[in-house]
């Protein structure tokens, strides 16, 4: 898996500013987070029942797998065979069994984002001596190793996205020493639905961005590439559970698993297609366009979106004190969606209202991401789409700008024709983002 | 359908409103949809898919919808039991909105699907079994057919009574549990139609009552307090339950205090403005068995 | 884990200014003999005292919580008392509902003339307490972090230093 889908690249040919992040490729966004996936270093063939027998003998030596599982909670009964499959959700976590996997099955409900970035997360402690002296305690950074297994490639493909940022003027250390210390072996997708475009945004089904190891369905279990030192050390841990490929069903397990990510990958890509360039310029280029007005109409403003997103990466720092003279520092997810996030303490709300709010969403993951790191801050996953109380539908927003900027680009005079015709279609804004 | 596409653009046309709040059908699914021109009442649907409590939207702290000038909102009764609620906490006059009530016979728990789902006892929203307000009666236009009851389904109740008969340890277990899962995204405050304080308390940082961080001790704090503001006001439209992205069985506490102050005081939220609510208000007979 | 043998329940009291405390003041006066173990907050009215002290008298520590103020007809602004029993009345509910084991609370109407009705709502919400045992699942609900040593040992310790400019002793 050395290849990203050529086919996304050939919309893509910005200029960006050549910026630490983007030196070393040429400034492609798209090309640049692709770079992190390595060559295939090795070929296994885990068996179901051996990937079973894998998670049972980590949960049990008290180093259990992160996997997507069945949620068990007050509102889906995992275990109740009564239950459609479909009502069925999953999440990522801890399984104490092979039992609770849901390899291959519905997105989990909030991706792997959790395990880099936790909804909360102790900075430091600190503790006031008597003799007025503040104590420190930093919080430790020498995480254990985990693995994770099956982890959705939109999910895995996120991290190297959210590296850059981690990673940008300051080394956010409890992110960088939770990825060293996690190996992931992601599953290639075959399960999308309407709210997936991977291949919109430079990446497909199967890719192993981010991932130590990939995993493919194929007969009688999964083709297992390797694709880092940690995959490769995994492998080597666990013999038993990662047979060699015998001499002759390599080429059948392999081109069968490649089989399986092509049409998946044509499955999707029939979705949506975006011209990111162009996109990016129509975003510079129309921070007032009237079309940002409807936008916010129907959005709660409550920030589903970016809970589930595996890209949004804001967080809010407080201090709870915990008594008198001791307390904790902590980071808490936040989002740009709600009113508060950009709320002066003069009263003054720069962005002052839900239009505004959604407009960052789309310009920070479309436009001022991709001008300083070159990539897009957007994997595709559609669970923003998918969680939204309210239906707002990131794939037919984006469609939307694609085809504005499209319809402005083939215009010769931008000031003239196709802007007018951009009005007009903005003329009546009835619905929060008419395609 | 076309009784409720009429009523709106002869609204618009005759400048009555300037918007139609309402749904319309999308690739996902039933959605809100907001109308200014007569030109696009087509668009407006109500079915089984219609599940958002639109209500929401006339919070005047929604600027952006409020922009857009005075409104008529589609209401189930549901709805118009929360258009009551901001009546009655004098949150806009009544002669501010136009309600357009529509007949309801329950709709599914998720807005999805590019057809109306056929109700059943599986796939119904579970505010809906015993629904006391099908056919609103404080509206302004009340249109459509006369819907059957909606399907019965294992109750709100029945899971609220198996959680009472556990020991108050194992209750604990159990929203802890459930609270663990929490971000603190106030999706269930943001979807909620009558959580429209300009500031909520959890925003408040002096002082910082309500812990942020969704550590589980900061969110007991910030659900016990969301449910407590919101007893004897909440319709029990299900929103915040189905907003949540982690799955909280918001609909059982709100339920549960429901039937609280039913039970207290005698108390049933209805689409009635002028009926006071039971927080804010008291008698001087009230129960005090609980006090020493 | 608090050790059973040696503990020693912590009741915070949110109580009214003019009656539970004053009632409160003439216990002591009166050198009637009670349970040390409540730690009183005065506030105007039980009509100020929110759902959220109970919340937060839990999260930093305390075991058992007891909200007193003026008999019915008796509240100082009229009503004030009238309200708090319906929101301490649906509170109390709900709080049970989730898991929060009533007995941890008190509630009660203790007049200025009624010293020894608190010498009783005193002891006995302290055994109360007691026999319940420290109430660990709720003050460990922040996590390890928070909840590896004892929330008061700070106070204690901050008490006896000098600089403690927010620690008013209350026992």
């Amino acid at each position: 898996m050395s290849k990203p889908a050529k086919g996304d690249m050939k919309t893509d040919g910005a200029q960006l500013k050549t910026t630490k992040a983007t030196k070393a490729t040429k400034a492609k966004p798209g090309a640049k987070a692709n770079d992190a996936i390595a060559t295939v270093r090795q070929r296994f063939l885990v068996s179901a029942d051996a990937l079973a027998a894998l998670v049972d003998k980590l949960a049990a030596a008290g180093t259990p797998a992160v996997a997507p599982a069945w949620t068990a909670d007050g509102t889906t009964d995992a275990t109740d065979a009564t239950v459609a499959a479909t009502a069925r959700e999953t999440e990522y976590r801890s399984v104490s069994g092979a039992a609770e996997l849901a390899l291959g099955e519905r997105l989990p409900r909030l991706s792997l984002k959790q395990y880099f970035l936790p909804p909360t997360e102790v900075l430091f402690s600190y503790r006031r001596n008597g003799g007025g002296e503040v104590e420190l305690t930093p919080a430790p950074t020498d995480f254990a190793a985990q693995v994770v297994l099956g982890a959705r490639p939109c999910d895995t493909a996120a991290l190297p996205i959210v590296d850059k940022v981690m990673n940008w003027d300051y080394a956010d250390e409890l992110w960088n020493a939770r990825r060293a210390a996690t190996t992931i072996f992601s599953l290639a997708c075959g399960v999308e639905d309407d709210s997936c475009f991977c291949s919109a945004v430079f990446l497909d089904p199967a890719t192993a961005q981010g991932a130590d190891g990939l995993l493919t369905p194929v007969d009688d279990g999964y083709l297992v590439e390797t694709l880092s030192d940690k995959g490769d050390a995994f492998a080597a841990a666990h013999p038993e559970s990662f047979a060699a490929l015998a001499a002759g069903t390599d080429k059948a397990a392999t081109e069968q698993a490649e089989r399986f990510r092509a049409a998946a990958g044509e499955r999707v890509a029939g979705h949506l297609t975006l011209d990111h360039e162009r996109l990016r310029n129509w975003l510079e280029n129309h921070f007032d366009d009237p079309f940002w007005a409807t936008l916010g109409l129907r959005c709660n403003g409550c920030g589903v979106c970016a809970s589930v997103c595996p890209t949004c990466h804001c967080f809010d720092i407080v201090d709870e004190p915990e008594s008198v003279g001791r307390g904790v520092r902590r980071r808490n997810w936040d989002t740009c969606q709600t009113c508060v996030f950009t709320l002066h303490a003069s009263g003054h709300n720069p962005r002052a209202d839900q239009n505004a709010r959604y407009r960052q969403r789309i310009e920070h993951k479309f436009h001022v991401y991709p001008f300083k790191f070159g990539d897009v801050l957007c994997t595709g996953c559609g669970r923003c789409s998918r969680a939204c109380p309210t239906s707002q539908d990131l794939a037919e927003i984006l469609a939307a700008i694609n085809a504005k900027a499209a319809g402005e680009s083939a215009a010769p005079d931008k000031a003239g024709k196709a802007s007018k015709a951009a009005k007009g279609a903005d003329a009546a804004p009835t619905t929060g983002a008419d395609s | 359908m076309s009784d409720l596409q009429d009523t709106a653009r002869r609204l618009l046309d005759e400048g009555t409103v300037q918007v139609v709040i309402g749904w319309e059908a999308s690739r996902l699914g039933a959605r809100p949809v907001f109308v200014t021109s007569a030109d696009d009442c087509d668009k407006l649907i109500f079915d089984t898919r219609c599940v958002h409590n639109l209500a929401t939207f006339l919070n005047p702290r929604r600027v952006q919808v409020a922009a857009l000038g005075k409104a008529a909102v589609v209401v189930k009764g549901c709805d118009a039991k929360a258009v009551a609620g901001l009546l009655r906490e004098a949150q806009f006059e009544r002669d501010a909105v136009v309600t357009i009530g529509v007949r309801c016979g329950g709709v599914v728990s998720e807005p999805s699907g590019l057809e109306p789902p056929e109700l059943t006892s599986a796939n119904v929203a579970a505010r809906c079994p015993g629904c006391d307000v099908r056919e609103p009666a404080s509206v302004d236009f009340l249109v459509g057919e006369a819907q059957p009851e909606p399907p019965v389904t294992t109750s709100l109740n029945e899971r609220i009574g198996e959680l009472d008969a556990l020991s108050p340890a194992e209750r604990f277990a159990f929203w802890t549990g459930e609270l663990s899962r929490c971000t603190q995204c106030y999706a269930c405050r943001q979807a909620c139609p009558l959580c429209y304080c300009e500031r909520c308390i959890v925003e408040k940082s002096q002082p910082q009552w309500i812990e942020t961080s969704p550590h589980p001790r900061g969110n007991f704090a910030w659900h016990l307090t969301r449910a407590q503001h919101l007893a004897g006001r909440c319709v029990g439209c299900g929103e915040c339950e189905r907003a949540c992205p982690v799955g909280i069985p918001l609909g059982l506490i709100n339920r549960k205090l429901q039937q609280v102050v039913h039970e207290l005081y005698g108390y049933t939220v209805t689409d009635d403005p002028a009926v006071p609510a039971p927080i804010g208000a008291y008698a001087t007979d009230d129960t005090q068995d609980f006090i020493k | 884990m608090t050790d059973l043998s040696t503990f020693e329940p912590r009741v915070t009291a949110f109580v009214c200014n003019w009656c539970t405390y004053t009632g409160a003041d003439l216990a002591g006066t009166s050198r009637l003999h009670m349970a040390s173990n409540v730690r009183i907050v005065r506030l105007p009215c039980t009509g100020r005292i929110d759902h959220l002290f109970i919340v937060k008298a839990f999260e930093r520590g305390a075991d058992g919580v007891i909200v007193s103020g003026c008999h019915p007809a008796d509240c100082h602004y009229t009503a004030g008392n009238y309200h708090a029993r319906r929101r301490f009345g649906v509170f109390r509910e709900l709080l049970t509902f989730m898991g929060i084991d009533p007995q941890r609370l008190t509630f009660s109407w203790v007049s200025a003339s009624e010293g020894r009705k608190w010498q009783d709502v005193v002891n006995e919400t302290v055994d109360r307490v007691r026999r319940l045992g420290p109430f660990d699942s709720y003050h460990g609900l922040a996590g390890a972090a928070t909840a590896a040593d004892d929330p008061f040992a700070a106070i204690e310790a901050t008490a006896a230093s000098s600089d403690a400019p927010e620690h008013r002793g209350a026992s």
